[in-house]
């Protein structure tokens, strides 16, 4: 299958402090991705990393075979849309209006909207299930409901791929199994999906594939290669002490694997 | 169904999907405009008739119908060498800090930043005094060192600020203003320092009281045409940046993601709030917070929307400062109160609870 993101031996640091060393990673279409790793293993540096937010030191990043940095942000941004951890709203925007901000990309300066953003902003709303928040003001939303507008702002840009950073975080268990299973009909309708989530359980749960960021390198394979005590020890830098919190872990996922979300 | 049907069913859908809530939006935009434009050219009719001494409504009519007709020779002098030029540049001044205030507020992420607030009318106003003491013959394509100084002195002091305000890619209130009353201050004393320069002291303290305190008076109708360049210009290249605004609002790494070149489109911004600040200033000097009262107010009616807020900020703006200049020279007639007596004594008290409710709303 053809790879529609590449990150080829990245080197990348902020200052002395070393993230990537000759890391790789690869997307493929269709595929659904959980980043994990410890606290500043470089999980947002990654998925900022593919976005063309941040410029690698050596190594190249490929989008559809050509490279991130080489490409104009417009065109970029057809393509990725990511979704940053935070989202402060100085003013009070409307869900509508924010939304609608999606189309960003597809729009000229002084061009009012077509009856295809409409649509694309209709669609994107409707399937994060907000229509009916659109004329509220997205600062007064509870936190579910703010992370689902922000899902909506990146679907209304019709992206490829999609870039979540920590999407369930500060979420209550209900709300985060929403996400999730948000981000699973996404992907089964055809967005390859790349999420940071910090919950093992949940990433057992919904995501088949993983990628472990350890030691400055990028480990990628399923979820079942990866999620092992030996391998997410060290990463997390457990010293074996704290294990049976992973054994537990593991002990939920294959006795209550098939728990449906609860709405 | 028949293929006609369903073609008439298909253009249906099209007709209704056209209809979509935001078409009148863009419509009712226009109709708010329209009605703005109205009242302004009303306001500006009215306040030529008003002052020291009151021409008939009919007169001021007559006279712009004809000016060059027999008579009334006191009438056409007041009207057009002394009030009209003075309520024009009353507009100016109002249109530009209004949309110089809109420009500064989306670029801080924050809803206290006025061109006065922030130090950019300060260092205009050193500028142009600059101009005034030292290079008072000097004209470049017409523009002369007043308004060209100007320009450079607010465009350097808004790179300073920004330079100095942004922690970690966000403008937090406190260094916002903290950095903002810093600049003011050195440049409010430094434009005190040049006046003193200059050889002749009552133009001295004349030049004081306008550039420090804010006033519109006797005005040229040449620095009215020169600030009506670079308003004029400065309006229109702010609507192209309306929509990329809204994305902005939204932080450095959303605008981005969502195909803006956010450093070009700061540069723009700090280019065309500077240009604005820079008209306004020439004209009147420091009068304060009307960029910051005049955007706010805009906002509880249309939205904080940029391509709507700005050409209806701008044009409130304009009416909003025609009253308070009308106000200043007709209160006290026939001596005159400079208009940012006028401003700062309704927009401080805006801006204080602004900052009590941004405890709330806008901490950070």
């Amino acid at each position: 299958m053809k790879t529609l993101l590449e990150l080829r031996d990245v080197t990348f640091s902020y200052g002395t402090e070393g993230i990537f060393q000759q890391a790789g990673f690869t997307v493929k279409p269709g595929e659904r991705i959980a980043v994990i790793g410890r606290n500043g293993s470089g999980k947002t540096t990654l998925l900022r990393l593919a976005a063309g937010l941040l410029t690698t030191r050596q190594g190249r990043v490929l989008l559809d075979g050509y490279a991130v940095n080489e490409m104009s942000r417009r065109s970029i941004a057809q393509v990725i849309a990511f979704v940053p951890q935070q989202l402060f709203v100085p003013f009070d925007f409307t869900v509508d209006q924010l939304v609608s901000q999606g189309r960003t990309p597809y729009l000229r300066a002084l061009r009012n909207l077509s009856t295809a953003d409409y649509a694309a902003i209709n669609e994107a709303m409707s399937r994060t299930q907000i229509t009916h928040l659109r004329h509220r003001i997205f600062n007064q939303l509870s936190g579910g409901e703010q992370q689902r507008v922000k899902i909506a702002i990146a679907l209304a840009q019709q992206p490829r791929l999609l870039l979540l950073d920590e999407p369930t975080q500060h979420l209550d268990i209900g709300r985060q199994a929403e996400i999730l299973e948000l981000l699973l009909k996404l992907n089964l309708e055809g967005v390859t999906i790349v999420a940071a989530i910090h919950d093992l359980y949940a990433v057992q749960q919904t995501f088949p594939a993983v990628a472990l960021l350890h030691d400055r390198t990028i480990a990628q394979g399923t979820a079942s290669e990866l999620l092992r005590p030996e391998l997410l020890a060290p990463a997390f830098g457990l010293n074996g002490r704290a294990l049976p919190i992973l054994r537990r872990a593991d002990h939920f996922a294959t006795e209550e694997a098939h728990i449906e979300p609860v709405r | 169904m028949t293929q006609s049907a369903q073609v008439e069913v298909q253009e249906t859908r099209e007709r209704e999907a056209a209809a979509e809530p935001r078409q009148p939006a863009t419509r009712s935009l226009w109709a708010v405009v329209f009605i703005l434009c109205l009242l302004l050219v009303g306001e500006i009719f009215a306040a030529t008739c008003i002052g020291a001494v009151t021409i008939k409504p009919g007169t001021v009519a007559s006279v712009f119908v004809n000016r060059h007709a027999e008579g009334l020779e006191m009438e056409k002098t007041i009207v057009f060498q002394i009030r009209l030029p003075r309520v024009l540049a009353a507009a100016l001044v109002g249109c530009g800090l209004s949309i110089a205030g809109v420009l500064f507020q989306g670029l801080f992420r924050n809803p206290m930043a006025d061109p006065y607030v922030i130090g950019s009318s300060g260092g205009a106003a050193l500028g142009a005094t600059l101009g005034i003491v030292f290079l008072p013959h000097f004209s470049l394509l017409g523009f002369g060192a007043t308004a060209s100084l100007a320009f450079c002195f607010s465009l350097l002091t808004m790179i300073v600020v920004y330079w100095l305000a942004r922690v970690g890619g966000r403008t937090p209130i406190v260094t916002l203003l903290l950095v903002g009353l810093a600049l003011s201050a050195i440049l409010a004393y430094s434009t005190t320092f040049v006046v003193l320069l200059h050889p002749d002291s009552y133009v001295a303290v004349h030049l004081l009281t306008i550039w420090l305190h804010g006033a519109i008076s006797n005005t040229q109708w040449s620095q009215v045409a020169v600030a009506s360049v670079m308003v004029g210009l400065g309006t229109v290249l702010s609507f192209p940046l309306g929509r990329s605004l809204n994305a902005l609002c939204l932080g450095d790494d959303y605008a981005q993601q969502l195909g803006i070149r956010v450093e070009f489109l700061r540069a723009a911004i700090i280019l065309v709030g500077s240009l604005l600040t820079a008209a306004a200033v020439s004209l009147g000097g420091l009068i304060g917070f009307v960029g910051l009262i005049i955007p706010h107010i805009v906002r509880l009616f249309v939205g904080p929307d940029h391509s709507r807020l700005l050409p209806i900020a701008g044009l409130a703006g304009a009416i909003f400062l025609i009253l308070a200049d009308t106000l200043a020279r007709t209160v006290l007639s026939p001596s005159e109160l400079p208009v940012g007596i006028l401003t700062a004594f309704i927009g401080g008290p805006v801006f204080l609870f602004l900052l009590r409710r941004g405890k709330r709303e806008y901490a950070l």
